[in-house]
């Protein structure tokens, strides 16, 4: 008897989340997971022996970067919008390409943190920046709306509230709901806190080479693995990670 | 931190609304209330202060300051308002620093003090904040470093061997036992306060007091300390140490030097009226304020960045909530920045106060509008291709951990002694052995008797990460060289379809990775995704931990009979146990067909008995009989 064949369900998701991106002109980026410590923190603004290194519990590797920087698992999945935009401002002095900067970085990431239910210390995370001249709150507003309505279908609701990210000014942390006769019952008509995002910062923008002066833009971070659970109702986290075709063959 | 609505009311004389209102405003315009608990006649709101608002935010003060911002109600009384006074300067007590961890170090003598037990107001105010009494004295150090943000420390003064205190490096190996008994080994990296006589340590400076000078029953002069000690070296020592405490939260978040000079003036106040005693003097270092920090951010650039269209008047407003002293040139608002506010620096900072205590609420959404996609990954353009080929193969695609308890790249700090290394690509094939080795005996589960699996995943060796590729075939009964080596090679060819002259890197029929960093070096940049389908909303089904059971069942129908009539009978019979019925065999013969179905059985509660199963598969068997259908 030949089995039938099935995609992880996070392989399902990032399929999607590419192809609503893609369609927008939203360039899908990666980068590595093991990082050096100037891009996982020092080129996003979070300063050294700063509590807000605390905000991510981090996994250091016993190994010399060439340049003598200490090596971690990346905790999310910003340093990829700092080597995005390094390369397309290198690109773009070459006369290969212009403004608007528009990404997504799905890819896994690491938090040395206790597990249970809702946490893994390896998960994968949706990063997504657009940067150019008047791009606002406003404009992350609709984005995430419009992405929320694809993935989930039904009307959507986004709301902000105030939070802080070192890398973005203002921060924002993003609850979503999900009204109408589309909505899938089990996330209707109620508040999701779904992510945190923000006004890409003037330092990160200058330490890739743009002019915060000029230009500006939007950066939004969620995890993947909670849209899944979402989605699909998995009642933990953990499933994804455990090679169990259980799971697997259920998508 | 802890909040007493109570304590917040006293700031606004009264005028505060309720706490539910109090929450709403400063989870929608500062930052999230974890918690509300009622307490006696008080609400704690449990308020998870930002980390970039911690420097002044840590406190009953520094909340109702923001709230009187969001409410737009006045505070009553801020006790940072007047600039404090440290005079008479004492003759007797004096202080020194010699150490770049201190910024500043105040402190006041007051003699004749009562020590006993706190008031009932105090008492309560601390116990809702989840403190422990420990007397009047040292509850109101406590009291104001909750109230204001300034952490303080009393010392019995008779217990010094002269009226003075000095703030040192500490001495390699140097040991202190602090209030609460334990001791600590210093480095010279931390910083001590000690006797300015005889240099016996009084305390882990901003992080906790020492045992020797404690204020105890017998008490009679005291010393209150108001220092601010260096963040980055507070946060250095403390982390070190293992020794997190409210003091030592706030001088790493970077409370103000300025605010020592308050903290010790209103000490002294409440401590001789509540304590009883006199004030002889207070005892500073020097300290120069920084110069007040001037932001300038001009309006087009704050409704360009929040996406708003305020006015000039709408944004003045604001900012004189906040009580900000601003200065209007042209479209421009310059502000001068509170002395306790390090925060406010950039025109972003400034943003940011506009815009949350505005409400993002009023922020209209913007569609965007498509543009040609730049460039396609070529990465995940590959990736997705070799997952659809090893689907049409009947592979199901895992996500294996990338930590292993043994391999080539160890972790600094790895959360458990079996995940201390990074899997390389040798570990990930080992991730896929035993992904077979426990999916195979359930093969029955996914309708089949072998377990075709793949893998794709970083892997970390000595001389860098890549990404490989992973393909693993298992019979149910373990492997079986003739028909699972087949199907792997079958698999190989299917992805070498895709990733041209990729090679499989691993001992005959078993498990094997292909280098999927280097295969895409040669292949072409594509140029368009493949478009897919949305993908299913599968709403996912929990799985049993029970163990299941197999029954098979095989007869003739007359021609005619489809596969689905045929399993049509045993689904309405064999009961809500059989999770799965397959066909697994169909033939035609001398004018009958006959299939064989197996039934997979299995409960959410409880391991099944084969009676139990049996019973169930004399029902099914019964119901093809009824149907003119013969056993076999």
């Amino acid at each position: 008897m030949k089995p039938t064949g099935h995609l992880h369900p996070l392989s399902h998701i990032i399929r999607d989340i590419n192809s609503v991106f893609a369609e927008l002109g939203f360039v899908f980026a990666d980068g590595p997971e093991m990082e050096s410590t100037k891009y996982n923190f020092d080129m996003l603004n979070v300063p050294k022996d700063h509590p807000s290194r605390d905000m991510q519990d981090t996994f250091y590797v016993e190994c010399a970067d060439p340049l003598g920087e200490e090596v971690v698992m990346r905790t999310h999945t910003s340093p990829v919008q700092v080597r995005y935009m390094e390369r397309f401002m290198k690109e773009r002095a070459e006369g290969k390409g212009d403004f608007p900067i528009r990404v997504i970085v799905p890819g896994k990431v690491f938090r040395n943190e206790a597990t249970d239910a809702t946490h893994e210390a390896q998960f994968y995370q949706l990063e997504g920046l657009m940067i150019d001249k008047g791009i606002s709150i406003g404009h992350l507003k609709g984005t995430l709306e419009y992405f929320f309505a694809a993935l989930f279908g039904g009307n959507v609701e986004v709301r902000l509230r105030p939070s802080f990210f070192p890398f973005v000014e203002p921060g924002l942390e993003v609850d979503m709901r999900l009204t109408g006769a589309d909505a899938p019952a089990k996330l209707k008509d109620r508040w999701i806190e779904i992510m945190g995002a923000g006004m890409v910062h003037p330092s990160v923008l200058r330490g890739a080479g743009i002019d915060p002066e000029v230009y500006q833009g939007f950066a939004f971070g969620m995890g993947i693995d909670r849209l899944a659970v979402m989605r699909y109702g998995v009642d933990d986290v953990r499933l994804f990670y455990n090679g169990d075709l259980r799971v697997v063959s259920q998508f | 931190m802890k909040v007493s609505y109570k304590h917040l009311q006293d700031l606004f004389g009264g005028k505060l609304p309720s706490p539910d209102a109090v929450s709403d405003a400063l989870t929608f315009h500062a930052w999230e209330i974890e918690e509300m608990t009622k307490v006696g006649d008080d609400t704690v709101l449990d308020v998870k202060v930002l980390p970039d608002k911690s420097a002044w935010a840590l406190s009953h003060r520094g909340i109702a300051k923001d709230l009187s911002a969001i409410l737009n109600i006045p505070l009553f009384h801020d006790p940072l308002a007047e600039k404090p006074v440290l005079e008479p300067i004492s003759k007797e007590l004096s202080v020194r620093v010699d150490t770049p961890g201190c910024r500043v170090y105040s402190a006041a003598l007051i003699r004749g003090v009562t020590i006993g037990p706190s008031p009932a107001w105090l008492k309560e105010g601390l116990e809702a904040l989840g403190q422990r009494s420990i007397n009047n004295v040292v509850d109101m150090t406590n009291f104001i470093m909750f109230g204001l943000g300034q952490p303080l420390h009393a010392f019995d003064a008779g217990k010094l061997s002269k009226l003075s205190i000095a703030v040192r490096a500490a001495k390699e190996g140097e040991v202190i036992t602090t209030l609460t008994g334990e001791t600590y080994t210093l480095l010279a990296k931390d910083t001590l306060i000690v006797d300015g006589g005889d240099d016996t340590p009084l305390g882990i400076a901003g992080i906790k007091g020492g045992k020797h000078a404690e204020v105890d029953i017998q008490t009679v002069d005291i010393i209150i300390e108001s220092a601010n000690f260096d963040p980055r070296a507070t946060r250095l020592s403390s982390q070190r140490l293992r020794l997190r405490t409210d003091a030592s939260t706030r001088y790493e978040n970077g409370v103000v030097p300025e605010l020592s000079y308050f903290g010790i003036t209103i000490a002294v106040q409440l401590i001789t009226k509540f304590c009883g005693g006199t004030l002889e003097g207070y005892a500073t270092t020097p300290y120069t304020s920084r110069a007040p920090e001037k932001v300038s951010v001009a309006l087009p650039k704050i409704n360009s960045v929040l996406g708003l269209s305020l006015s000039s008047t709408d944004v003045e407003s604001i900012l004189k909530r906040f009580g900000f002293v601003c200065e209007v040139v042209g479209d421009s608002f310059v502000v001068t920045s509170p002395f306790e506010r390090p925060d406010l620096v950039i025109a972003e900072d400034l943003i940011e106060e506009i815009g949350r205590i505005y409400g993002y609420e009023h922020v209209p959404s913007i569609k965007i509008e498509p543009i040609p996609l730049r460039e396609v990954n070529k990465r995940f353009y590959y990736a997705e291709a070799v997952r659809d080929a090893l689907v049409a193969q009947g592979f199901s695609e895992i996500f294996t951990s990338s930590f292993r308890n043994e391999d080539e790249v160890k972790l600094k700090n790895a959360l458990a002694s079996d995940k201390e290394y990074l899997r390389s690509s040798k570990g990930i094939v080992e991730n896929m052995k035993e992904a077979l080795a426990k999916n195979a005996p359930q093969a029955d589960l996914f309708g089949t008797d072998q377990i075709r699996i793949f893998e794709f995943g970083k892997v970390f060796e000595e001389s860098g990460e890549r990404e490989v590729l992973v393909l693993g075939v298992q019979s149910k009964q373990g492997y079986v060289a003739k028909k699972d080596k087949k199907v792997l090679d079958t698999a190989l060819e299917a992805v070498q379809g895709v990733l041209t002259g990729a090679k499989g890197d691993g001992a005959d029929g078993e498990p094997f990775s292909i280098d999927f960093t280097a295969a895409l070096e040669t292949l072409p940049q594509p140029t368009a995704y493949t478009t897919h389908k949305k993908t299913p909303d599968v709403t996912y089904k929990p799985f049993s931990n029970y163990p299941y059971l197999t029954r098979d069942i095989a007869f003739w129908t007359p021609v005619g009979t489809s596969a689905a009539d045929a399993e049509k009978v045993i689904r309405e019979n064999a009961g809500a146990l059989a999770t799965r019925i397959d066909m697994f065999d169909r033939f035609l013969k001398e004018e009958r067909v006959s299939y064989g179905f197996r039934i997979v059985f299995q409960s959410y509660e409880k391991t099944l008995d084969g009676i139990e199963a049996d019973a169930l598969m004399h029902t099914v068997s019964d119901a093809v009989r009824a149907n003119g259908w013969e056993v076999r």
